[in-house]
């Protein structure tokens, strides 16, 4: 199209109608301009034979001036667009023809595309939902998280930390920076659905909650402010998918009443399907009733125990760092007005999506770099096919170019048959991406934020043929334009070619199988130093036996538990009947389960100095019935575990762990030594014994958790954790252990069943999912990588094999022909090695926050990697070789 | 000839197609005979530019065309100027009248 045709809407349409007529009108067009130029000719040719030239001599002479007239035609016809596209279509259809005539090959290529553009689309869609999406709420970004940050001395290593009413009533009253902060809280209530009890995730919110995320009820209302007062606030709002499976999807439930936890709730709401609960990522929190806060006077008041989270949002205007500021300036304020509790205490804000995919970000990132790496592997295997092949068309090429064809027109000939491959490999790769994102959410569901939203969406389906394009130039460009460059008549000379001394592109396939061998060593070796760490992960001694353990939830509710003593008769009882049952060893309970988490307090040892609470070491707390060590194997290092003895009206006793023993009686026999708890202030507590250290935040928290047990009979609550170690498959005991939970009070719930090695496995899923992921891609690779040596070489024995016949008639052995043949593949190899170890070295550093206990350039990994890469490469070798040690002589130098 | 002819700078061609066309229609032999003729033998026009151009300028709506019979009675293309093409001839007309006029005084000045 000419310049001058976008210069004006009007002309553009004129041109863009005349090339749509031009297309549709191609052969009367044709036979007209075909008419005009012959026209043309006769009039030229007249005007010569009025000047005196003789007939033929005339029409010659007008011949030689006008030239071909074909080229003629072709210039004409390029001054519409309609030829361009007339000429693509005409070299797609030629395009699906040569590919069809070599089936084989074109169901290498697209495979081979298909692998790399699939599992790109499937981690770019996790990509998609989890990193790009705003999150489901109006003006998302501008949404915070705001922790408390605790006093580093007492807790090391934390920068974030729930927060407490009081704190939080001061920041709300005293901030100019945002539109709305609110509070909000874990819950749970124990709801009868027909006869069968169960617990169901709950949230307290307060009222402004669902104003500050913006969002509204699909049915009914939110909270009024009043309904945060303790007394008015037995409202509930359910959450959709509560609401369509418990209720029926009942549109009528709006100001019926519901029974929790024995109570009546009046439902005021229902939220929408879309509505998404901002829990953190790792809390497994997913609340199907929402209740308001209810807080009493004395609730507000509590500014040492941070149990709540809060969200905000931001003043439109106001930067992040503004907000942080005046939280910054607030903070200090309140730690010197309230320095008991608040001395050491910030506060630090959290963008909301930061919050929720923040950890799984650098994870998405490597996983998307790998697949990329994939993709280009990929791309080199093609061009290497492509390149093979070229060798067969270079006399058809060359014809064309001397039939008048421009470079330009070749490449674009080639590109289109290229594009066509990789156009299927990306209809292909979405098929294999659809059974990628299915598995990629079923394994990770659970561990990745937002994985409810993962799909296939305009952007994945827009990246996808981005890509495919993409990869299409990029495989068939190197081709391509070495197809351009042949010399036609070299070409036409050699006819095939087979025996000209022109490498047939043997340089550049070479290059690209060194890059391809690169590519795959970073990826192996990315992969093998995430094995390691899963390795080095489960060789973690968790300080209890995870083997053979039952564990359960039980919480009862406090309505019907309404005294401490009901709920420790209750528990007793429990013990009882489950220790009596066939197959069970024994049986106990905590009020948190090891690498779970659990809550922490500050502590005074007596005879040390005594300082602010804000100043204490926080400890461990753990409360546990008699049995619980010896059920779990955590060692009784010295001193007495605790025995039924150990009640209500008898002095206060505690375990330590080993670390704590360490910590702070580092010369002294703790045993028989005093400490206070200060949450219980009133109460000192005598050390009786020493246990081993358990991991109770997760196996990767290298610091020792220094742990104080105290006997739940001293401290009773409402809820336990029972563990049960069995005789034998400790899920077999399920039905009988709930059996017995039910013998007790029928209508009491259990939730997570879990085994403790089924604990122990989640505790590392996403990592062995990573994990996991990046090794298939790694093996993708490798096998990619091998594909590519092996047709390097089998192709250059092929070409050798006149030199190799010649050698054998020449005395060569069987072993020099095959050190011929891997001598050269190993020689691409280890120069692909070289620069791939170069390239890890450099990259690897980006998965340092995904190990543990590896380095980044752990030289153990580097070496099994590429030695594992090398064996690989010379079986890929190898079978080349072994082709080239069968050349018979005779045959070899009959050939052509 | 004196000399050889010379081959057109880009666009000029267009240009003197509108002009030639300006007076009558005329078919495309007739167009480039009256191009040599005019120029005195100085520009001589081939086919392989001609034709493109009338394609060129028949989509930018600045000819049109029509079958019809020749003066020794055979079925020939006349392209005939649109009122855009007028304007068009005119605009550049007045443009190469500037042009030559500058380039003919840095020429005297500096010789």
């Amino acid at each position: 199209m000419s310049l001058n045709a976008l210069r004006s809407p009007i002309k553009l349409l004129r041109h863009v109608a005349g090339g749509l007529r031009g297309l549709f009108r191609k052969e009367r067009d044709d036979r007209e301009l075909d008419e005009e130029l012959r026209g043309y000719l006769d009039a030229a040719a007249n005007v010569k034979m009025r000047a005196g030239v003789p007939h033929d001599e005339a029409v010659r002479a007008a011949r030689m001036e006008m030239g071909s007239l074909e080229s003629v035609k072709e210039e004409v016809r390029a001054v519409g667009w309609e030829t361009g596209v007339a000429a693509i279509w005409q070299d797609l259809r030629f395009g699906v023809r040569t590919v069809a005539k070599s089936p084989g090959f074109a169901a290498v290529a697209i495979i081979t595309l298909a692998l790399g553009i699939g599992a790109n689309t499937a981690i770019f869609s996790v990509v998609n939902a989890v990193l790009l999406r705003p999150l489901p709420y109006p003006e998302a970004a501008r949404i915070v998280q705001v922790w408390h940050v605790p006093p580093p001395k007492s807790f090391p290593g934390m920068t974030r930390f729930a927060v407490s009413p009081a704190n939080y009533l001061d920041w709300r009253s005293q901030n100019h920076v945002f539109e709305g902060i609110e509070i909000y809280g874990f819950g749970a209530f124990n709801f009868t659905n027909g006869d069968r009890p169960e617990v169901v995730q709950a949230a307290r919110v307060a009222a402004d909650f669902f104003s500050v995320l913006r969002v509204q009820p699909m049915m009914g209302r939110i909270f009024a402010p009043e309904e945060d007062q303790s007394g008015h606030s037995d409202v509930v709002i359910l959450a959709h998918a509560f609401w369509q499976s418990r209720f029926g999807a009942n549109r009528d439930i709006i100001g019926q009443t519901v029974a929790l936890n024995g109570n009546k709730y009046t439902v005021v709401g229902v939220m929408p399907p879309s509505f998404q609960f901002p829990a953190p990522p790792d809390a497994q929190w997913n609340p199907q009733i929402f209740a308001p806060l209810g807080w009493t006077d004395k609730d507000r008041a509590v500014r040492g125990n941070h149990n709540y989270l809060v969200v905000a949002r931001l003043r439109s205007g106001v930067e992040l760092r503004q907000a942080q500021a005046e939280m910054n300036a607030i903070s200090s304020r309140l730690e010197q007005q309230y320095p008991e509790d608040d001395k050491g205490w910030g506060a630090v804000l959290v963008p909301l999506r930061e919050q929720l995919v923040g950890d799984v970000r650098p994870a998405l990132l490597v996983l998307l770099g790998a697949v990329a790496f994939v993709l280009l592997i990929a791309c080199a295997n093609v061009a290497n096919l492509l390149l093979a092949r070229t060798l067969a068309r270079r006399k058809e090429i060359a014809i064309r170019t001397a039939l008048g064809a421009g470079r330009g027109r070749v490449l674009q000939q080639v590109l289109s048959e290229t594009l066509l491959l990789s156009l299927a490999g990306g209809a292909l790769g979405l098929l294999l991406a659809r059974f990628g994102i299915d598995l990629i959410v079923h394994f990770l569901a659970a561990r990745l934020p937002r994985s409810s939203e993962i799909g296939l969406d305009a952007l994945v389906l827009t990246f996808t043929l981005v890509i495919s394009v993409f990869s299409g130039l990029v495989a068939g460009l190197v081709p391509a334009l070495r197809l351009t460059r042949t010399d036609v008549n070299q070409a036409l000379k050699e006819g095939l070619g087979r025996t000209s001394a022109d490498s047939g592109g043997q340089r550049t396939r070479s290059v690209l199988v060194v890059t391809e061998v690169a590519l795959s060593l970073v990826l192996l070796i990315g992969a093998g130093l995430m094995i390691r760490s899963l390795w080095m992960l489960r060789r973690v001694d968790p300080g209890f036996d995870p083997h053979n353990v039952l564990t359960m939830f039980i919480p009862l509710p406090q309505t019907k538990y309404v005294k401490p003593v009901q709920q420790l008769e209750f528990f007793d009882q429990l013990l009882q009947r489950v220790r009596a049952l066939p197959g069970v060893e024994s049986a106990g309970a905590t009020d948190a389960l090891p690498l779970m988490g659990g809550s922490t307090q500050p502590v005074t040892i007596e005879g040390q100095p005594i300082v602010p609470m804000s100043e204490q070491p926080e400890v461990a707390v753990r409360r546990i019935t008699p049995g619980y060590l010896r059920t779990m194997r955590v060692p009784l290092q010295r001193g007495r575990d605790f025995n039924e003895g150990d009640t209500l009206d008898r002095p206060a006793v505690v375990l330590i762990s080993k670390s704590m023993a360490e910590q702070f009686w580092p010369k002294e026999d703790p045993i028989g030594k005093h400490l206070t708890l200060t949450f219980f202030r009133d109460t000192r507590r005598e050390v009786v014994g020493i246990v081993g250290d358990v991991k109770q935040d997760g196996l990767e928290v290298d610091r020792p958790i220094e742990t104080v047990y105290g006997p739940v009979a001293k401290n009773p609550g409402p809820w336990m954790s029972l563990v049960v170690r069995t005789a034998g498959k400790p899920a077999s005991l399920v039905s009988a252990v709930t059996g017995a939970v039910r013998e007790v009070d029928r209508e009491q719930p259990v939730v997570d069943v879990a085994t403790m090695e089924e604990i122990l496995g989640n505790s590392f899923s996403q990592r062995r999912f990573t994990m996991l992921l990046l090794a298939a891609f790694a093996g993708l690779a490798l096998l990619l990588a091998a594909i590519g040596i092996y047709g390097v070489l089998s192709y250059a024995v092929r070409r050798r094999v006149q030199e190799i016949g010649i050698r054998v008639a020449l005395g060569a052995q069987q072993a020099d022909v095959l050190r011929l043949v891997v001598g050269q593949g190993l020689r691409l190899t280890l120069a692909g090695l070289a620069i791939g170890v170069v390239i890890a070295l450099g990259l690897t550093r980006l998965l340092t926050g995904m190990l543990f206990s590896v380095k980044p350039t752990d030289p153990l990994t580097f070496v099994a990697v590429a030695a594992l890469l090398c064996s690989i490469a010379l079986l890929a070798c190898y079978l080349p070789a072994r082709r080239a040690t069968r050349v018979d002589p005779v045959v070899a130098l009959r050939y052509e | 000839m004196a000399e050889n002819p010379t081959t057109l700078v880009q666009g000029t061609l267009d240009m003197l197609i509108l002009k030639t066309l300006a007076l009558e229609p005329m078919h495309g032999y007739g167009i480039a005979l009256r191009i040599e003729q005019i120029s005195r033998g100085v520009f001589q026009v081939n086919a392989g530019s001609l034709f493109p151009a009338f394609r060129r300028l028949e989509r930018d709506g600045l000819l049109e065309s029509e079958w019809r019979a020749t003066e020794n009675n055979r079925r020939a293309k006349y392209y005939r100027l649109t009122e855009a093409g007028r304007k068009k001839l005119k605009s550049e007309t007045r443009e190469w009248g500037r042009q030559a006029a500058a380039i003919a005084r840095i020429l005297e000045t500096s010789s």
